[in-house]
């Protein structure tokens, strides 16, 4: 972090030569989010320094997956799923960045373009005769639902200026965060144009012991399923073991 | 202490897990049931897919049905080769309920269907149970359960085929009976994530007309193999079985349990049955009454892994 800082702080006020290069320069205070025993959520930090004026977006999608949005009805008198709707390539984690209010830096057009807003998100989903009362219903309980689990925000994040040119900004992913590839954008924007912009990915991925646990099970599933059983059988022979000596 | 659970894809709380399988298990060691109704529903409830809580929940059930196993086997309670039938029953029906799961997992009525079992079976075993501390009360018998205790002689039973020989039991019936209890508590731990101790016991009495001194025995022996082989249907084709849950839970229920031992001798059966019946019922009013109010998020989203 220290050291990025640095880095940061080198280009901006040493070395005007390289800054003048471009418009925008992003770094990301790690390029993975590893998932270890003891994770517990974790926040990924951006820090970026820009050479023109204007406001910065960022936008972070997470793999992409396809989900079933279940509704349930009252099925004489229990509430069973009973409709569905499956939604294709639906980000499994989404969040954004503004640095200022939402509508001075974007309008309509723009948001569609660079894919920021839930209304810029285009859920595909494979139900042709859905109504169009039925299809913001799904849509809207899709959105809740994710942000239920903290996967899609509630509201933008702040991009917080530490001088005229160098900001920072963080998300927060929270520990059920899907593993894969994320990929992160950044936008400058002037006057409802795109002045420049920047693309970085970062890993979510378990690591050690996790990852050792859980690709153990995945390669070799029926020697897992057994050292689980040969730990439980273990368990209850000590456990009647103790027993026994107690009486 | 938040631990990160790799199957499972959550942090939790470990303590909150350990202790709620520790207090599990001291249930299990006063009233001698496997406290699987208990636990995987607290499982799912805290937000663990039913899947890895019925797939973990059952690697708990082998370490607390071999730690009671064994005490029947060393005063020669347990009848092997009647155990051996229900067990080839209860691998088979293992498999069975692993598929029936997938299938229903598939439609997105998983919830559904293991809300419901449960209701139905722990409200009318509650309701047993409740009935039968009662009407002993009022009948001063100890139990009316022989009553039932006819099903062993019925024309029925004796026209099956495959008739087998069981000395230990002094039994001359079909093997498919007790293949098929067997059968049905395999189905009931895949799908739910109990031994079915609950189920199994009483049926081996009444249908089998088994001693008592050997039902518990046995049925905790063949209950070991069906538990161990949902461990390893869930895990080989599901990969639903978490190894840092399944230890947690493990361990909490192996200490809670000998603390439960040490109570069991303050607390007569009778006592036991009626505090038995008030929790079953409790779980199963609790998971009624989700399932029959209407619930504040009508919707919810599933994300596809292909």
């Amino acid at each position: 972090m220290i050291r990025l800082l640095f880095g940061l702080l080198f280009i901006v006020f040493l070395n005007p030569a390289i800054a003048s290069a471009q418009n925008l320069m992003v770094d990301l205070a790690q390029d993975s989010i590893d998932i270890t025993a003891g994770f517990d959520g974790a926040q990924l930090s951006l820090f970026g320094v820009k050479e023109k004026d204007g406001q910065v977006a960022v936008v972070i999608r997470g793999p992409k997956k396809d989900m079933v949005v279940h509704k349930k009805n009252a099925v004489m008198g229990a509430w069973m799923n009973s409709e569905s709707v499956r939604y294709k390539d639906v980000p499994e984690f989404y969040d954004f960045a503004l640095s200022d209010d939402e509508d001075n830096i974007l309008n309509a057009e723009l948001r569609q373009k660079l894919g920021i807003g839930f209304d810029a998100l285009k859920f595909v989903h494979d139900n042709a005769r859905l109504s169009t009362n039925a299809q913001k219903e799904y849509r809207q309980a899709l959105i809740r639902n994710r942000q239920a689990e903290k996967l899609f925000p509630v509201v933008p994040k702040d991009i917080v200026f530490l001088n005229n040119n160098f900001f920072k900004t963080e998300f927060f992913m929270p520990s059920n965060v899907p593993v894969g590839d994320y990929v992160i954008e950044t936008f400058l924007i002037n006057d409802m144009t795109v002045i420049d912009k920047h693309e970085t990915r970062v890993k979510v991925a378990q690591i050690g012991f996790s990852a050792g646990v859980y690709n153990f099970a995945h390669s070799q599933s029926l020697a897992y399923a057994i050292i689980i059983i040969l730990i439980a059988v273990g368990a209850g022979w000590l456990s009647n073991a103790v027993r026994r000596n107690n009486k | 202490m938040q631990v990160h659970l790799p199957i499972a894809e959550i942090s939790i709380s470990a303590e909150l897990i350990f202790l709620v399988s520790a207090f599990v298990g001291f249930l299990s060691g006063i009233f001698g049931v496997g406290g699987g109704f208990l636990t995987t529903p607290f499982l799912i409830f805290i937000g663990i897919s039913p899947g890895v809580a019925v797939g973990t929940q059952a690697s708990q059930l082998v370490a607390s049905s071999v730690s009671g196993a064994i005490g029947h086997w060393r005063r020669n309670n347990v009848d092997i080769r009647m155990g051996l039938v229900m067990l080839i029953g209860g691998v088979l029906g293992s498999f069975v309920g692993i598929v029936i799961f997938k299938l229903l997992q598939m439609i997105g009525q998983i919830d559904f269907v293991i809300s419901i079992l449960y209701v139905f079976l722990l409200g009318s075993i509650g309701f047993m149970m409740l009935m039968e501390t009662f009407l002993s009360k009022v009948f001063k018998k100890r139990s009316f359960s022989g009553e039932f205790n006819t099903l062993k002689v019925s024309p029925f039973m004796h026209s099956l085929p495959y008739k087998m020989r069981f000395p230990r039991s002094k039994l001359f019936i079909s093997a498919l009976v007790p293949a098929s209890i067997g059968f049905v508590g395999g189905i009931l731990t895949s799908i739910m994530g109990i031994g079915g101790g609950f189920l199994i016991v009483p049926a081996m009495i009444y249908i089998l007309g088994m001693s008592t001194l050997l039902v518990a025995g046995t049925s905790l022996f063949q209950i070991i193999f069906t538990t161990a082989s949902a461990v390893i249907m869930h895990a080989v084709f599901n990969n639903t079985v978490d190894m840092v849950l399944g230890v947690i839970l493990i361990s909490g229920s192996v200490i809670g349990a000998q603390i439960g031992i040490s109570v069991a001798r303050f607390v007569t059966p009778a006592q036991a049955r009626l505090i038995m019946a008030a929790m079953v019922l409790l779980v199963a009013f609790k998971l009624a009454f989700d399932l029959f109010l209407e619930p504040s998020e009508l919707f919810s989203t599933v994300v596809i892994d292909d």
